[in-house]
């Protein structure tokens, strides 16, 4: 094994799915996103009058990247980690808190909506996030069918010529 | 390891160019950027200074589509090149699957492979990661330049056991590029059917 990784699937995933939902509701903000560590989105919700994100895959990537530049720089200045960033923009703010030390929580939200709330809300659900992410911790890992490898192969040459 | 998602029935691969400054690795994942049609390909994300050297990383989502009823997708990464950038070159490699180490066939850039990739080592190991653990592809790139060293030569200094599947290149005129890629996502592909 190279990184302990999330695998969020079944009740779990739906459980997540659930407190993220819920926190939209609850603040207001745009675009609601689960990201591990290394950039994957793990699970994300969108608020029905938001107009279309942004690509995600982006979105996570420099988020993840940028939560490991300043987890870098932390360690420097003898922290652990900043576990809670804001950037602030004319017209809309990013918010990003790490849940546990595997995923990261990350909300954009407009001008109309305030931080301090934002903040109340986001801690309440990380540590709802937290405990279903720790459960997931022992559970067993999923088995790849047999004929994985020959599948994805074959979609590479497709791909790849 | 790679990250799998089982609701969203998604396994999501990364693979990190490496090498030294100006071995083309971003020329590599350009062209790729370049070839692949546009709906199996997300945005290309380039972090680059002005004259458009990286400067933290380059990255471009892949979907190789549907396997087993899994959306399986590779995440390509490269790092900074340039010595004085380690910090962040070490972040990217941050939970990677599989590597493609892009060599420099300029007479005078082979000290400049060889230290590439004692930093590798030397960065992998301080993630805990284990060498042999990872699959590595080495892709020998600008086979066009008139004074190019020997293959073998530059084989001797990186990888002087003879472990890793080595490609020629051109990455500027697309030749290798691909060929690479394949041998490692296959690899990683591999491993992962084997873990599990």
């Amino acid at each position: 094994m190279i990184e302990p990784s999330l695998a969020l699937y079944g009740e779990a995933f739906a459980r997540v799915d659930q407190h993220l939902e819920e926190l939209l509701e609850a603040t207001g903000v745009r675009y609601c996103l689960l990201v591990d560590r290394k950039g994957f989105v793990l699970s994300h919700k969108e608020a029905l009058w938001a107009p279309r994100p942004p690509a995600l895959d982006s979105v996570a990537t420099l988020v993840a990247s940028n939560a490991a530049a300043t987890a870098a720089l932390a360690n420097m200045l003898g922290e652990r980690t900043f576990s809670e960033q804001t950037h602030q923009g004319e017209n809309g703010t990013l918010y990003v808190e790490s849940v546990g030390d595997e995923a990261l929580l990350t909300l954009i939200f407009d001008t109309s909506v305030a931080l301090g709330k934002v903040k109340v809300y986001a801690r309440k659900t990380i540590s709802k996030v937290e405990a279903v992410l720790d459960e997931l911790k022992d559970a067993p890992v999923p088995e790849l069918g047999e004929g994985f490898s020959q599948g994805a192969t074959a979609l590479l040459d497709d791909l790849l010529g | 390891m790679s990250t799998i998602n089982f609701a969203a029935r998604e396994i999501n691969c990364k693979i990190v160019y490496y090498g030294p400054g100006m071995c083309g690795k971003t020329t590599n994942l350009k062209h790729v950027f370049g070839k692949v049609p546009g709906h199996l390909r997300g945005e290309m994300v380039s972090l680059a200074t002005e004259d458009e050297r990286t400067l933290f990383f380059d990255f471009l989502p892949l979907d190789l589509g549907t396997v087993q009823g899994f959306k399986t997708r590779f995440h390509l990464y490269t790092v900074p090149g340039q010595v004085f950038y380690n910090a962040s070159r070490k972040l990217i490699l941050r939970g990677v699957d599989g590597i493609i180490f892009v060599a420099d066939s300029a007479p005078n850039r082979l000290r400049a492979n060889a230290e590439s990739m004692r930093n590798l080592r030397e960065n992998l190991a301080e993630h805990g990661i284990d060498i042999s653990e990872v699959p590595i592809v080495i892709q020998i790139n600008k086979r066009d330049l008139p004074d190019a060293l020997p293959t073998e030569m530059i084989r001797a200094v990186i990888d002087p056991h003879k472990r890793y599947p080595v490609h020629e290149a051109v990455a500027s005129g697309g030749s290798g590029v691909f060929e690479t890629l394949k041998v490692a996502s296959r690899l990683v592909l591999e491993k992962l059917s084997k873990n599990r």
